[in-house]
């Protein structure tokens, strides 16, 4: 491969991994709370759209960030409504969640059917035409929006609210044993709530990052495409580790930036491997082949406050 | 020991009841600033629902709590650790996730927030540890650490919050000989302070070296407190077990063949914490009688009958019934019977009808397959007659297990168990929730199996039901067999003393 | 008190009142999802009464449009019948989109040679092939959880994502199955002698359904009557229990999950023997999810399978004429099927709430409880 390529697939691996990161790092703090939310990739979906729509009718990137935020919000909130208050299976309720999602915005994005020809307000980049000049470092970091920026910043931010500070240390124990948290005076409840709705607002995040973060449009059907699976996948692999899994979400994106230019320039390894990639590591990971990590203790399992 | 006359705690007049029973009936206990009280009893004493009070978990329905003689109204577990009173439970309320630090500072307020101040915290562990000889690596996280860390973890977290008064509910149950050294130092160093802890524990040897003064609890109140330096092993297992009225001993005929059926050798197993059990464990059950296992709950009950039916790999020695060596579950139902201590998690299927239940172990022979199918009117015919024998309280026997009465479910398990008249019977509190009906029901059926000629590992921590129905009674502390006495005319003060750790003269 | 004991004697007639009080609950959240999707149809500006009609007529309004559910329904009564097994055993596999894909592979592996043999030989051997393969892919998952304790449900989704890019490689060119020179990315079409015969002229009705629906039969009997059945309920039930009443756990946990994908890789199979007549690139599109939902709706019954799946497939048969006739949208019949589940397991709730209330003060009652003489 030339330099070009490198740095090309280099550029792109931030640009499908960043969206991945956003989407990540909400779901570590579900997941430390002990709920999987699988339900990301539907809300991704929904944030996709929600950021085209928004962008379109009001010409502002802010206002579909926001819009998507508060949609992320909801979502998350309705999700942990049924997990947790109602204590659902986590599995069945995100799969819905996502089916949901797949049907209403193929419903939603036929009604906006105008959008499909416009290309709307993208994230801007924030740095001068002449960064993007310097060799190497130039085009992979500097001509990404601002977007990709973030989400590399953030697993930062969230390891730090994770293991600095007290909020972070409530949600850990949470998820990993309920009743001490309550012995211990916690509001376990509230906890869960709170880290399932930043799950919410973050996924929905990556996907408005997904659409308007360079593309400009909304392919209907395979827009996230398992995008929020690889996530929840990244999450194993990291071990609930915000920069582990951020760095993993990285080398997913590399794999997919990889196939993506494979399927034009064609080679000796077919790009579909390299799409697999990311799920049989999470299969090797689970079976203890790759890293010794734990999961919260309640992965997964609903909480009976009467449990104590 | 350094003792004010100062009361720290005083408890008037306790009184809880819950359904069905009183659990405390009207207590009076106080401790004094610098005195290491301890509380003695065995399990459903009420010792526990005390503590439970005490801590804020429970409110009492009776009675005053004053707190260096000021009345207190403990509602929750956070004014609890306010008031001074520190409570180190029997089953660890760690998140294993989390670093010694964290543990100890969960729940606290920060110093910067939101931010969380480790550093001073690890500071302030590390000197706590230091004080009390009682070492843990702050930044190490609790499933890595050893349960005997893990332990003084538990009791740092207290004295981080600067309790005054500790319970220390049975501390040592998980402790080395050598860390329950540890663990006493630290107590005198606490006594010396001036602050006052309550020793719960059923380790005679333990009680009458570390506490000032004992007060022993049985059935709900309070038998009597007297100062250690008096108290001799004879008067505390009089004041735990003795009662005033003795149940009556049942009447059996002599068995006259008696064959050897279970062998033991050598048995030694863990518990699910990875701590042995059970040690070097002998016995021989033989046909035609009825041993009975007594012995305060946790000290190896639960661990010798599952390696007897097979349900838990042992870490040494053999086991073998009528010959066979038993490596793995014997589902043939004539051979063992099993009633197990947790009927709910080991015994019964809650989802499936009582039919269903009464067949789990012989649903593929006939009559109740024929042709590879489930015979459905056979199973069925079988339960009602089973219900009917057993009288068990269901309207049908198409039924879900979970619609009924923990008396009747029990009764469901031992009809099961017990009518395939199996060679061996192994039987884990087996009237536990029952009614004085159901129980007399049990005691007869197990006699009857007796009779026959079964041989019967009767378990049980009530000690009167044991020497009521034994022929031999063996008693169990820490997984190894303290002494075996007869059945009949079998001395209660003798065996509560067993119980209570002291070893008899008397071979196995 | 009176009260719930003559409810306790009428569930008591064997199976009829169980059946009775578990359908209740699933219809109660059916209908709230039916009266949700409504609400949302006439956000769109149509109204609901219209849909729903038209919906039915799409459904069962015409010889045709029957056939159209039975078609759809194939897949969903196989797969579905499969995850109700799982659901039976305790263990959730969701793994049926991964299992569609390999059941196909299978079936047009061996179905594009020209076999000299009669028709009946060839669809058995393409169906065998497929359930093969299938069998294969849930071996993994199967193994982890079984000996490994791995939570199958992460295991088997990600071998959906392994299988849909695997087929993706293998119906584009130069790979043998290929069919070349074709826009799209399939695979070469079926000799004549492995599809499945076309049970009405003019409509894509094949026997897929009727397999599906003798599964789900045959299941329920096998559940209900047989020593295997009665093992793997209890292992769902209490895997403790099960395992000193001498259920080889591992063993029965391989089962269940293996016996979701073999019926998965039949239902994929007959998708494509019957319907598509070739492997196409991602033409399973969701209704592996789907089988999952309609196990879950029908209680992990295999019976209940056969009501779940027509339910869902006349929903999105009637979904096109819904589309043509009021201008809605036909994934609406998805998003309707998902809130209906959602609802399901939200109500479900209330039941599960009181009987762990009285599973707590039953528990409490007897821990504090001594016999005291």
């Amino acid at each position: 491969m030339s330099a070009d390529q490198i740095i090309s697939w280099l550029q792109a691996t931030l640009r499908w991994g960043g969206p991945l990161v956003l989407v990540s790092v909400g779901e570590v703090f579900a997941e430390r709370s002990g709920v999987i939310n699988v339900g990301i990739e539907g809300t991704m979906l929904f944030g996709a759209l929600a950021g085209i729509a928004i962008s379109y009718f009001t010409g502002s990137v802010l206002w579909a960030v926001v819009g998507t935020i508060v949609l992320g919000f909801l979502l998350g909130a309705a999700f942990a409504y049924l997990t947790v208050s109602r204590r659902t299976n986590q599995v069945v309720t995100g799969l819905m969640f996502n089916l949901i999602a797949l049907g209403g915005t193929n419903l939603l994005f036929a009604m906006l059917s105008e959008t499909r020809s416009v290309r709307v307000a993208t994230f801007p980049i924030l740095f001068p035409e002449s960064w993007s000049n310097i060799p190497v470092v130039g085009p992979v970091l500097f001509r990404q929006p601002v977007n990709t920026w973030i989400a590399l910043i953030l697993p930062f931010i969230a390891s730090w609210i994770l293991y600095r500070t007290t909020w972070g240390l409530n949600v850990r124990a949470v998820g990993d044993n309920p009743q001490a948290a309550a012995t211990a005076g916690l509001h376990v409840i509230k906890l869960k709530y709170q880290a399932v709705i930043l799950s919410g607002i973050f996924s929905a995040l990556g996907g408005c990052a997904l659409t308007l973060g360079e593309v400009g449009y909304f392919a209907s059907g395979g827009m996230t495409a398992g995008r929020g699976f690889v996530v929840l996948a990244a999450v194993v692999v990291g071990g609930w580790n915000p920069l582990r899994t951020a760095l993993a979400c990285l080398v997913f994106g590399a794999a997919d930036a990889a196939q993506l230019r494979l399927q034009t320039t064609g080679s000796a390894v077919p790009y579909q491997f390299l799409q697999m990639l990311p799920y049989l590591i999470t299969v090797a990971a689970l079976a203890g082949l790759v890293g010794r990590t734990r999961s919260p203790k309640t992965w997964g399992a609903a909480y009976d406050p009467k449990d104590i | 020991m350094v003792i004010n006359d100062e009361v720290a705690l005083r408890m008037e007049g306790i009184t809880k009841r819950f359904p069905g029973v009183l659990a405390n009936d009207r207590i009076n206990l106080d401790c004094r600033k610098g005195e290491v009280l301890g509380l003695l009893g065995e399990n459903g004493a009420g010792k526990t629902t005390l503590m439970n009070i005490l801590y804020g978990l429970h409110q009492p329905d009776n009675g005053q709590i004053f707190i260096d003689g000021v009345p207190a109204s403990i509602e929750t577990p956070a004014k609890a650790i306010q008031l001074g009173i520190g409570m180190v439970h029997q089953h660890f309320k760690l998140v294993e996730a989390l670093t010694a630090v964290e543990n100890v500072i969960l729940g606290m307020p920060s110093q910067r927030p939101p931010f969380l101040d480790l550093d001073p915290a690890r500071v302030r562990l590390l000197n706590l540890c230091e004080d009390y000889g009682l070492y843990v690596d702050p930044s190490t996280e609790v499933w890595r650490m050893p349960v005997g860390q893990q332990q003084w973890l538990e009791i740092l977290k207290a004295l981080y919050r600067d309790a005054k008064l500790l319970v220390l509910d049975e501390p040592s149950a998980v402790l080395t000989p050598a860390e329950g050294e540890q663990l006493f130092k630290a107590i005198r160093k606490l006594s010396q302070e001036g602050r006052s802890v309550i020793f719960i524990s059923h380790k005679l040897g333990e009680v009458l070296e570390i506490t000032d003064r004992i007060t022993v609890i049985r059935d709900g109140h309070v038998v009597g407190t007297i100062p250690t330096k008096e108290a001799t092993q004879h008067e505390l297992a009089r004041m735990m077990v003795g009662r005033p009225v003795m149940m009556d001993r049942k009447s059996r005929p002599t068995m006259a063949e008696k064959e050897p059926v279970l062998i033991m050798e050598n048995v030694s197993a863990k518990d699910d914490r990875g701590i042995l059990a059970l040690k070097n464990f002998n016995l021989t059950v033989h046909s035609g009688e009825i041993v009975g296992v007594a012995g305060v709950d946790g000290n190896g009950q639960r661990e010798l009958a599952e390696c007897i039916v097979g349900l838990r790999k042992r870490t040494g020695g053999s086991i073998r019934i009528q010959g066979h060596n038993v490596d793995r579950v014997i589902d043939d139902p004539s051979f063992v019977g099993y009633v197990p201590e947790d009927r709910h998690k080991t015994g019964l299927f809650l989802d499936l009808t009582v039919a269903e239940n009464m067949v789990i172990k012989d649903y593929s022979r006939p009559p109740f397959m024929k042709r590879g199918l489930l015979q459905y009117n056979a199973i069925r015919k079988h339960a009602r007659k089973l219900i009917k024998d057993y009288n068990i309280r269901t309207s049908s026997e198409e039924v879900e297990v979970r619609h009924l009465s923990g008396g009747n479910q029990q009764k469901i398990v031992v009809a099961r168990e017990l009518n395939a008249e199996p060679v061996l019977d192994v039987t884990s509190q087996a009237t536990r929730g029952l009614d004085l009906g159901a129980v007399e029901g049990v005691h007869d059926t197990l006699l009857s199996e007796r009779n026959r000629g079964a041989a019967v590992l009767f378990i049980s921590t009530e000690l009167q039901e044991v020497m009521s129905l034994s022929d031999r009674i063996i008693v169990l502390f820490r997984g190894e067999i303290m002494g075996v006495v007869e059945g009949e005319g079998a001395d209660v003060f003798t065996i509560g003393k067993m119980m209570l750790g002291h070893a008899s003269e008397v071979a196995a | 008190m009176k009260k719930t004991r003559k409810l306790q004697e009428f569930i008591a007639l064997p199976g009829l009142g169980q059946l009775v009080l578990s359908g209740v609950r699933p219809l109660i959240g059916i209908l709230l999802g039916l009266l949700t999707g409504a609400g949302l149809i006439a956000l769109t500006g149509v109204d609901p009464m219209d849909a729903y009609a038209a919906l039915l007529e799409g459904s069962i309004g015409s010889p045709q449009s029957i056939a159209n559910v039975l078609v759809r329904a194939s897949p969903l009564l196989l797969g579905g019948v499969g995850v109700a097994i799982g659901i039976k055993a305790g263990v959730w596999n969701i793994g049926t989109e991964g299992y569609m894909y390999a059941g196909a592979i299978g079936a047009t592996a061996v179905g594009i040679i020209p076999l000299p043999v009669p028709p009946i030989v060839h669809i058995v051997l393409a169906i065998l092939a497929g359930m093969l393969l299938a069998a294969v892919w849930g071996l993994g998952p199967a193994y982890l959880r079984a000996y490994r304790g791995v939570n199958e449900v992460v295991t088997t989704i990600m071998m959906n994502y392994v299988a849909i890019f695997f087929t993706s490689w293998l119906v584009h060119e130069p790979q043998p199955m290929a069919e070349p020179g074709s826009f799209f990315p399939m695979s070469k079409i079926l000799a004549p002698t492995a599809k499945l015969p076309i049970l009405i002229s003019g409509t894509s009705l094949h026997p897929g359904f009727i397999i599906g629906i003798l599964a789900c039969i045959l299941f329920f009997l096998a559940i209900r009557f047989t020593p295997f059945g009665f093992r793997t309920r209890m292992l769902g039930a209490n895997p403790e229990a099960a395992r000193y009443a001498g259920v080889n756990v591992k063993r029965y946990i391989v089962f269940a999950l293996v016996i979701g994908a073999l019926m998965g890789g039949v239902a994929g199979a007959t998708e494509v023997m019957g319907l598509k007549n070739r492997l196409f690139m991602d033409f399973v599109a969701g209704v592996g999810y789907e089988s999952v939902a309609v196990a879950l709706l029908a209680g992990g019954n295999p019976l209940g399978v056969i009501a779940s799946a027509l339910f869902f497939s006349a929903l999105k048969a009637g979904g096109a004429t819904m589309s043509i006739q009021t201008g809605v949208g036909a994934p609406m019949t998805i998003v309707i099927e998902a809130l209906c589940v959602l609802f399901v397991i939200a109500v479900g709730y209330g039941e599960r709430k009181r009987l762990e209330r009285v599973d707590k003060a039953k528990k409490e009652g007897e821990e504090v409880k001594k016999y005291v003489s």
